[in-house]
């Protein structure tokens, strides 16, 4: 075994910190958990060492760098793993924490912040050899340039603030009459917002399907990627079921698109685990959309098929085991020819919210919590009998997983597992999934990000 | 602690500033600074258009145009002494920038000193005060170990005004040992002419490392026009100084090149051709990233007048990477903030004076005015000043400063001894050292905090700089003292008298207003350049990057060995 670090910070909570934690008890590392007083008394924590944040509110708790880091060094900690969301994508988080002499796993603080800022971005995975969404070079210089770009790239546009986010700040302009009012719009509002009036402009790409990439980098320039996932059924932005491979991509794009990610990585000096997302449009290209500089939900679904070629045979591939080896120095220990990628998968969130009654989220108790078990199937929840869910943090209770030879068995197994479900007390999310997982469109594969296939239900009868 | 601990640092604006406050003193700075932008244009312009034609007729660039090919592309060059002789008139003549242009300019990814005669005003003469802005120009570049580039188009000395440019320690001829020691040091110089270079300019080029010439360019000691009346001989000057006679037969050039373009070109060969800059090197696994508290926002922290506070923790803040900062002696001398934090991802030790009201440590329970220099401060600058140059880490000064306390107590605690000893230190220190004036830089302040007699590498004012001895209204009522009362108040009854006594003191008032002004500052060269507040955080990265390019020339420690970190363990104790 590598050596590795002898305490680790979990930065996080719920089922990241139960994921981390799982992975740092296979390799003999002592996971010290920063827990809200909502977490405090938390399956996954009991019977863990606990360092207590602050109240339940995340911005007195998780989404403060200055006390995270503190718990972490008090605890002797030399590592800390941000998990999701949060802060971990928080360049200032991860330099506090290098400073204060806890390495933080993910990239360089450097890079996280390039990667968060959208044109910087753009231009970066540009000059790599990524294709872009057509649109601005850059930061627009007023209305007349940004009326000569979508001339250029055809209606309809998009007018984005440089600083913006959740929407804010962006305008749709269907011609060029509307680019000057649109333009004029997105500037007041994202220097309310943002303090900051700088747009840049992109070609309104509707419809399309979303596509990612899994990457992997040490520290001395060695990069893997380790396949693509289709995250296409989303509610809001907010991703509901991930798989891979992803159906229908042209197998030429597909490769040639994975070479250029991973020279891209290379060019920006990443390090850890990475994902580019794309999206796939109708001619079947895939656009650089930004990168995500951390672990991420779906990781599970790359997991479920990657092997890796060794002496001994295949092995399975745990990215958080690789984000501690590249956190502590370790070289990959594979290359690009090693990796296999077997079969398919797909992953359904699970999260305390009723489909049926617009999503809304359902904290309280969970009196009883069963998960299912069968071929092919992986569960990974923090949730156990009589878990409360606390109102203050996002409602995933469980990823269930499933791995077959073809997209058919696996969507087949994942039904029938998210069937077997047991939550008693709290509605949740499974029976959406079960129905879009049976639901023909997708099947055969026929939808896009706009709508969610088999969702709502049809009334019967 | 090998790690530096650097903590976040300020806060969002709308949390210490009113929007309604945020916005009016953002207004009034920014119509001075919009007329900073207006004289900048100005002076750029050099003498118009009828001069730029001129120019290009004969098939040449302008000096800015040269400029601008020179550089990286998507770079900008950072001119300095852009307002010297401003406003000043030669006769009927006006002289823009001094009819030099010396800009910091990134060329292949280095930081160079740029200098080139400004073609579009008398044909790249000198004027007066233009040897002493070459001069300056030099000496950053000698202090920075910078590659110096000349592009030289020079018509020679502007004759009519030659006794104020010729005579003096400073005078024309010292650009040429300066020349001679940049060369001595070890300082990369290139020449390119590109016409004129007579007499005195001619010896410009001859030191550099590599000499350049157009078609156009010609080098001689005395122009033909001289000759002839001299020895009454026919000839031209390309004639007897042009690339033919000075590359091939004198080599007093290196190289014979048909045009500005190619010249141009060939210039930034030879700069790639130098050792890269180690300021990459020096960052390590770090890397540049923006303060997290907007720096644009610096356009509405600090009000116009200034005799009003403000936090200077939040000016830091939106000055540093991420806003993030080590402040070093907390706890003592409070008037000041000293620490460190990254500038483009390397580090850089800051002074900044906190203004409004702090704890009087000597009076238990009582305030006592920041912005001045008190026995607890003027010992913790000295104690910072001198680890920073210990530590080779550059030092950033940032004042707003209205001078040493004053009055029984001060004298009786050695204040004199105190601030002898932190002048001593800034004119030892061997760190590179710029100094930023806020808004006031007042009297022996502006001395202790490396103001520009203590030679910082430069000087940046901004629109609020007032540089003074004592404020004019002090000035007012010192020389009026006799006839006034303890409060200030004219005695006699006499309405003649008090009239007189009334208008003398507001013309001296006005005086001393008039000029403290930044620009009458920046046309003596009492200052090196008038910035934007939303531009300073671009012009410290530039300070900081160019201190850490030039590698074996000073003393870089690693953070590990930082005697702050003994300095830190001295003072906070043990932890």
């Amino acid at each position: 075994m590598p050596k590795l670090f002898h305490r680790l910070f979990v930065a996080n909570r719920g089922e990241v910190a139960a994921r981390i934690a799982r992975t740092c008890e296979r390799l003999g590392v002592t996971p010290v958990f920063g827990v809200s007083e909502a977490d405090r008394d938390a399956p996954y924590a009991a019977g863990q060492e606990v360092v207590v944040l602050g109240p339940g509110r995340s911005d007195q708790s998780y989404l403060d760098p200055v006390r995270l880091v503190q718990a972490a060094t008090q605890a002797g900690c030399t590592a800390l793993h941000p998990g999701w969301g949060f802060l971990a994508e928080n360049p200032l988080f991860a330099t506090l924490a290098e400073t204060h002499g806890v390495t933080f796993l993910g990239p360089p603080a450097h890079v996280m912040h390039l990667m968060g800022k959208k044109t910087p971005a753009k231009r970066a995975m540009g000059a790599a050899g990524l294709r872009l969404i057509e649109g601005s070079a850059g930061i627009l210089s007023g209305p007349d340039e940004a009326r000569e770009v979508a001339d250029r790239v055809g209606y309809p546009v998009l007018l984005k603030a440089e600083s913006g986010g959740g929407g804010r700040g962006m305008r749709i302009a269907r011609s060029a009459d509307e680019v000057e009012g649109a333009y004029a719009e997105a500037r007041a509002e994202s220097m309310a917002a943002f303090a900051d009036d700088r747009l840049y402009l992109e070609r309104l790409v509707t419809g399309g399907r979303h596509v990612e990439i899994q990457l992997l980098a040490d520290r001395y320039g060695n990069v893997v990627h380790l396949g693509e996932r289709d995250c296409t059924v989303q509610r809001n932005h907010q991703k509901l079921i991930e798989e891979s491979p992803a159906p229908g991509l042209d197998p030429a794009e597909r490769s040639a698109t994975l070479e250029a990610a991973v020279r891209a990585t290379r060019a920006i000096g990443y390090v850890g685990a990475g994902t580019m997302e794309f999206l796939l449009d109708r001619d079947g290209r895939l656009r650089f959309m930004e990168m995500n500089t951390r672990l991420q939900v779906e990781h599970c679904v790359t997991e479920e098929r990657a092997r890796v070629r060794t002496p001994e045979g295949l092995v399975p591939l745990d990215l958080v085991e690789q984000q501690i080896l590249v956190g502590a120095g370790h070289r990959l220990a594979f290359t690009q020819d090693d990796v296999v990628l077997e079969g398919h998968a797909i992953e359904a969130r699970v999260n305390a919210e009723d489909p049926s009654d617009g999503f809304k989220p359902a904290p309280g108790r969970i009196a009883r919590w069963e998960v299912p078990a069968g071929e092919g199937i992986r569960v990974d929840t923090h949730v156990a009998d009589g878990y409360r869910v606390p109102p203050f943090y996002d409602s995933l209770l469980a990823k269930v997983i499933a791995h077959g030879a073809t997209r058919d068995e696996a969507a087949e197994r994942l039904a029938v597992a998210l069937e077997g479900l047991v939550c008693e007390g709290l509605p949740t999310t499974a029976p959406m999934h079960v129905a879009i997982l049976r639901d023909a469109a997708f099947r055969a594969n026929a939808y896009d990000t706009s709508f969610i296939p088999g969702w709502p239900a049809k009334e019967e009868g | 602690m090998a790690h530096v601990p650097i903590r976040p640092l300020g806060a969002p604006r709308e949390s210490f500033l009113d929007e309604a406050t945020f916005g009016r003193q953002r207004e009034a700075l920014g119509s001075l600074e919009a007329t900073l932008e207006e004289r900048r244009a100005e002076v750029q312009a050099g003498w118009g258009e009828k001069y730029v034609q001129r120019v290009h007729a004969k098939g040449k660039l302008t000096a800015r145009e040269r400029l601008a090919r020179l550089i990286d592309p998507g770079t900008e060059p950072r001119e300095i002494g852009t307002f010297v002789n401003y406003g000043e008139q030669f006769g009927k003549l006006r002289s823009p920038a001094a009819g030099v242009v010396t800009a910091f300019a990134r060329i292949a990814g280095r930081w160079c000193m740029v200098i080139a005669n400004d073609n579009t005003v008398a044909s790249g003469a000198w004027w007066p005060r233009t040897p002493e802005k070459i001069q300056r120009a030099q000496e950053m570049a000698r202090r920075l170990r910078l590659p110096t580039i000349y592009l030289v188009d020079c018509s020679g000395l502007f004759l009519p005004e030659q006794r104020r440019s010729f005579g003096g320690a400073r005078g024309a001829g010292h650009i040429f040992k300066m020349n001679a020691l940049l060369s001595a040091e070890g300082v990369p110089q290139i020449a390119g002419v590109f016409g004129d270079c007579i007499a005195g300019g001619g010896y410009m080029p001859i030191i550099s490392d590599r000499v350049y010439m157009t078609e156009q360019a010609y080098m001689v000691i005395a122009g033909a026009a001289l000759i002839k009346g001299a020895k009454s001989q026919k000839m031209t000057s390309l004639g007897i100084g042009g690339p033919e006679v000075h590359v091939h037969r004198s080599g007093c050039a290196d190289v014979r090149v048909p045009d500005d373009e190619t010249l141009l070109a060939c210039i930034r060969r030879e700069v790639e051709r130098l050792p890269s800059s180690a300021a990459p090197f020096y960052r390590g696994d770090a890397g540049s990233i923006a303060p997290l508290q907007p720096p644009r926002e610096l356009s509405g922290i600090l009000p116009k007048d200034h005799r009003e506070a403000y936090d200077a923790e939040q000016v830091l803040a939106r000055l540093v990477d991420q806003s993030l900062f080590w402040e070093v002696l907390p706890d003592v001398g409070r008037e000041m903030i000293t620490g460190v934090g990254r500038v483009g991802g390397l580090w850089a030790g800051f002074v900044i004076n906190r203004q409004g009201l702090v704890d009087d440590p000597e009076h238990l329970g009582k305030k006592k005015p920041a912005g001045s220099l008190y026995r607890g401060g003027i010992a913790k600058l000295a104690a910072f000043s001198r680890a920073c140059n210990d530590d080779g880490l550059p030092i950033l000064w940032l004042q707003d400063i209205s001078g040493f306390d004053i009055g029984a107590e001060a004298e009786a605690q050695g204040l004199l001894a105190y601030g002898s000893s932190l002048i001593y230190t800034n004119s030892t220190n061997t760190t590179p050292m710029f100094t930023v004036l806020l808004r006031k830089a007042s009297g022996a302040g502006y001395y202790a905090m490396a103001g520009l007699p203590y030679d910082p590498i430069l000087q940046l004012s901004t629109v609020l700089s007032r540089q003074s001895v004592m404020e004019g209204r002090t000035l007012a009522i010192a020389t009026y003292n006799t006839k006034l009362d303890d409060d200030f108040a004219i005695l006699t009854d006499d309405p003649a008298e008090r009239a007189e006594i009334e208008e003398g003191m507001k013309a001296t008032e006005a005086r001393i207003e008039a000029d403290m002004d930044p620009w009458v500052a920046a046309q003596r060269l009492d200052t090196d350049e008038i910035v934007r507040f939303g531009e300073l955080r671009s012009w410290l990265e530039l300070c900081v990057e160019a201190s850490y390019q030039a590698i074996g020339h000073r003393r870089v420690k690693n953070p590990r060995i930082w005697s702050l970190h003994d300095l830190d363990v001295l003072v906070e104790g043990v932890r």
